[in-house]
């Protein structure tokens, strides 16, 4: 218990000498856990949502459609009620296929679905907005009339006839928008299409007006709705039904059809949450070596007066575990804020999203794991360094390379003086290549994303309303991409600034000898600079191989331009954010910097 | 005064403000002539190192004027200052200042190519001048695989490389044991006969002894100076038999 | 002197010559004063008091550079003796600190001005002892004879500071009061 205290006042302390160290642990850990946690939760979320419409919605077990429609056809579905399995039903009903105008403007498929004005026991669409139909007037899905932008008592035109919205609402018996349709007329594909609802004659009335296609549903509630994928098996092949080809749709197919528009954000956000959690190791690793000699001293001093190594790793730790874990916190909350927007791209589900537990498991164990990657070397270091050297921790010196020494000598002084200084952090080097390459990394993808074409919700694929999975991926994608260069940034700055603070003693004689500011600034330029290099070549195919992870057959590689681009873009940013701790750094009075060597 | 390689007049530094203010250097004139070794003495905190670093353009004044070859450095720009540096004046430390990065002969080239020497001639001369100092076969070592007077040797031929008209050292000594001081002097000695000026800042009488002006520094200023007599040959025989 | 005449002759007898050339050798440049009369006068009062005794090499000339000088027991009992001596010089530092006293007490002069001029005169020793040094090869085992005067006048100047310190504190009380 004594122990505990100590360790917790050492780290304490250790907050209060370092507040932006404990800052930069916080923001990042809290970035990497909330896009971890948002990825992970994004299934279960889906399915959660889905469960909570489908009890709201008394939604049905099973949909069975036919392609065709007429008083055969509604009988051969009606009589699937007879089955011993089935204990309640809707329907049959009609379903027309038309096209909607809404606005005047904004076209789109739609299946108007022909319902009772008191809905019966299975299928009970739940009214969000105005209220349930009515002669001559329609309701459009959530969903739909989301991404119209159509509310209640605007007017759409179906089938070029002009009906009031009375209402807004949701249902667990077809996917969510764009999948309204569910099967084609008379069974053929379907395009991206939205759902309203009308009374059942004026659907039948609409559908004569213009000789529509119409198709016919039914919805059933099984004894054992756990069974409901396994129905159609049920069904014999010499049932009426057979003749009509149905399409059997179980709410646990519609539930996992749910998901289909979240097929790429699942990976954004997992890939994206790794790339952040990573990039946070690489910044909070820098810094933490910067403390390396500190930590080693105190270290010794605690040896010194008999702590044991459990003691001594658990007052180093406790520092960075508690900023990761109030970090990982924050980011649970920040992913529970931002779940409904990110898991549900529609409005065609209702219910809370809350984020799921393995999420909550794996986001912790990733902030965890950034506090102990981080602060582990230094730890390390410090436990195994004798006390008597501890105390006289000093800066440690550089080791001979008579191979990198002969490559650099012939280069112009500054760059000699850089790489020099690289080669003297070689595991820095290496974490400022990944760095780079991580960057470039999420532009490249944010690149390839951006190049594909695809087809919009509207008519014919109009883009006038907006493919809402692309445009959901496109987000995602540059909001995770913004985030990763953010901390790329912060961590660039990291590694300029720890840098120029370990090569003060360099940089000060070198300036002592005549080199100029720009010079040194040069140097320490092009310290960050040069290992940034092959991390922005080799970041570019990487982005690309990460792309076609999760991309479809017919994807479009960016222009080469773009690629090379954003490298060299990345390289150009790098450049200008060194340049300015280096430049703050080469201000330093040169008389005082080599005093504070010497002593 | 013709022939005055450096001039400072009316020099002051102050470092702080209010109580805690610290007058460094506080209003000091002085000139060291063309080939002139002068050496500044004073205990520890009397001003003497950051004179130095004024008179060699590593420092600002807070007042007065430092002139480098009848060039006035005290308002220059960073940039012309460390052309100053890099071109009219050598600098030597007591902790050596070699850059650790580079080997023996790198950092003497280091000042060369600063100033735009390509790396064919940096090279020769940083050989010459290591020879010089009897370190040609330590060229590829790294400062920390050489002996505190093996760096202090490395520093100065580093000081030299670009022929400065002046170097100033730094208590050049003040890390070494009593050969490797001997073995710093003769070199500071090698150069005064080749006409080089310098200006040593110390707090050892050994190596002041050895200059041809001895100015005393306290608390800021200047409280003695001194023109050294030439040695008188064969004078050392009364320190040993006095009684004789 | 005699005592470091004898000792040289402890581990073979020598000539007069040969033993002015070993003393100068020990004692690199401050050897340049010591010329051979004072050895061969040293060694003719060494031989008066029987503890060395010369033998003249055979066929020459009585001539005292041909006469090789050995030990006799006493000669070798006085060498031990010298050897195992613990006795140290003493620098004479009464007499200066008495002339400051005095100068302060007559005002006859200023104790402070004294000092500087003694530091002068000490850093004109200095410089003297430090270019031999610095002439001496680094071999030379006149090194640490070099430094042993050095480290004395350094000693010396140290004390001239502290005398400094003192006297110059001792003005401003006066002055004060």
């Amino acid at each position: 218990m004594g122990s505990l205290l100590l360790a917790v006042r050492l780290a304490l302390a250790n907050v209060r000498r370092h507040p932006a160290q404990a800052a930069m642990l916080l923001l990042s850990v809290t970035v990497a856990t909330a896009t971890m946690a948002l990825g992970l939760s994004l299934h279960g979320v889906s399915d959660a949502l889905y469960a909570h419409t489908r009890a709201a919605t008394a939604g049905p077990d099973v949909v069975v459609l036919s392609g065709e429609s007429g008083p055969e056809v509604s009988a051969a579905l009606a009589s699937l009620t007879d089955r011993p399995d089935v204990v309640a039903h809707h329907g049959p009903y009609r379903i027309v296929y038309a096209e909607l105008t809404a606005r005047g403007a904004v076209a789109s498929p739609v299946v108007v679905h022909g319902f009772a004005e008191r809905p019966g026991p299975v299928n009970r669409p739940l009214v969000t907005d105005g209220r349930w139909v009515r002669p001559g007037g329609t309701v459009l899905e959530r969903g739909f009339a989301d991404a119209l932008g159509v509310g209640v008592g605007d007017r759409v035109t179906i089938a070029g006839r002009s009906y009031p919205v009375v209402g807004i609402a949701v249902t667990a018996a077809t996917s969510i928008y764009p999948w309204g349709a569910q099967i084609g007329p008379y069974g053929g594909p379907s395009d991206y299409t939205g759902l309203a609802w009308m009374t059942a004659a004026d659907a039948r009335a609409l559908a004569r007006s213009r000789d529509l296609p119409v198709t016919t549903a039914i919805d059933l509630r099984l004894r054992d709705p756990a069974a409901a994928d396994t129905f159609r098996h049920t069904v014999p092949d010499d049932h009426p039904v057979r003749v009509f080809r149905p399409t059997f749709r179980s709410w646990q197919f519609t539930a996992q059809h749910d998901k289909v528009i979240l097929r790429n954000a699942q990976p954004i956000l997992v890939i994206g949450g790794w790339m952040l959690g990573f990039l946070a190791v690489t910044g909070v690793a820098t810094l933490a070596a910067g403390r390396v000699a500190e930590q080693t001293r105190r270290a010794g001093l605690l040896k010194a007066v008999g702590a044991g190594p459990g003691l001594i790793a658990a007052a180093l730790l406790t520092e960075y575990l508690a900023a990761a874990l109030a970090g990982d916190a924050l980011g649970l909350a920040l992913a529970r804020l931002a779940l409904p927007v990110v898991a549900a791209p529609t409005a065609s589900r209702i219910g809370d999203a809350e984020p799921t537990a393995g999420a909550v498991v794996a986001a912790t164990v990733l902030a965890v794991a950034v506090a102990v990657l981080a602060a582990l070397g230094p730890t390390l270091h410090a436990m195994r360094t004798a006390t008597v050297t501890a105390l006289a921790a000093s800066a440690r010196r550089p080791r001979h390379r008579p191979l990198l020494n002969a490559l650099t000598a012939p280069l112009p002084t500054p760059l000699l003086l850089g790489l020099r200084l690289a080669a003297r952090r070689p595991g820095r080097a290496v974490l400022q290549a990944c760095t780079t390459a991580t960057t470039v990394v999420a532009i490249t993808v944010l690149l390839t994303v951006h190049a594909q074409r695809e087809r919009g919700y509207g008519l014919d694929g109009s883009v006038a309303l907006p493919n809402l999975r692309g445009l959901h991926d496109r987000r995602l994608m540059l909001a995770i991409t913004v985030l990763l260069v953010a901390l790329a940034i912060v961590n660039i700055l990291t590694f300029t600034w720890t840098t120029a603070m370990e090569a003060r003693a360099t940089m000060a004689i070198a300036r002592a000898l005549g080199a100029t500011p720009g010079q040194v600034t040069t140097a320490l330029s092009a310290a960050q600079l040069l290992p940034g290099l092959p991390g922005a070549v080799l970041g570019v195919p990487l982005g690309f191989l990460v792309y076609l992870l999760f991309a479809t057959g017919n994807s479009v590689p960016p222009r080469p331009s773009w690629m090379a681009g954003a490298a060299l873009g990345t390289l150009l940013a790098t450049a200008a954010l060194t340049a300015l701790p280096a430049r703050l750094a080469a201000r330093r009075s040169v008389a005082r910097e080599l005093a504070a060597e010497a002593a | 005064m013709p022939g005055a390689v450096i001039r400072a007049r009316g020099l002051v530094k102050h470092f702080g403000r209010g109580q805690s203010l610290v007058r460094a250097v506080d209003e000091i004139d002085l000139e060291v002539a063309e080939g002139e070794t002068l050496a500044v003495m004073g205990p520890s905190g009397c001003g003497k190192s950051t004179l130095l670093h004024l008179l060699g353009g590593l420092e600002r004044p807070t007042a007065g004027e430092v002139w480098v070859a009848g060039r006035r450095i005290d308002t220059l720009s960073e940039r012309a200052l460390a052309g100053v540096r890099r071109r009219s004046v050598g600098f030597v430390f007591q902790s050596f200042h070699l850059v650790e990065e580079l080997s023996a002969a790198e950092n003497v080239e280091l000042p060369a190519l600063l100033a735009g020497c390509s790396p064919r001639e940096a090279r020769r001369r940083a050989m010459l001048l290591l020879e010089r100092v009897g370190l040609a076969g330590r060229a590829r070592h790294l400062p920390s695989r050489l002996s505190g007077g093996q760096r202090q040797r490395v520093a100065i031929a580093r000081a030299l490389v670009n022929e400065p008209l002046v170097v100033l050292a730094d208590e050049p000594t003040g890390n070494l044991d009593t050969a490797a001081t001997l073995e710093v002097l003769r070199i500071f000695a090698e150069l005064r006969a080749a006409g080089q000026t310098l200006v040593i800042v110390t707090h050892d009488e050994r190596v002041a002894a050895t200059a041809d002006r001895l100015v005393s520094m306290r608390d800021g200023m200047f409280v003695d100076d001194t023109r050294l007599a030439a040695a008188r040959p064969r004078g050392l025989g009364g320190l040993l038999w006095p009684e004789d | 002197m005699q005592d470091a005449v004898l000792a040289f002759l402890a581990k073979e007898p020598a000539h007069g010559y040969h033993l002015h050339t070993r003393l100068r050798r020990a004692l690199g440049p401050l050897g340049e004063s010591l010329n051979r009369g004072q050895i061969y006068v040293t060694l003719a009062r060494l031989e008066r008091a029987g503890l060395v005794v010369a033998e003249r090499a055979a066929g020459l000339p009585e001539r005292p550079e041909r006469k090789v000088y050995a030990l006799t027991p006493a000669g070798r009992e006085r060498v031990a003796a010298w050897l195992n001596e613990v006795g140290w010089p003493k620098p004479d530092l009464a007499e200066f600190h008495l002339k400051l006293t005095a100068a302060a007490a007559t005002r006859l002069a200023d104790p402070v001005a004294l000092v500087a001029a003694q530091r002068r005169e000490v850093m004109r020793r200095l410089r003297e002892v430090q270019q031999a040094a610095l002439a001496e090869p680094a071999e030379s085992g006149a090194g640490p004879l070099l430094e042993g005067i050095v480290l004395r006048l350094q000693a010396d100047l140290r004390w001239l500071d502290a005398c400094e310190r003192a006297w110059s504190g001792a003005g401003d009380a006066a002055g004060g009061g």
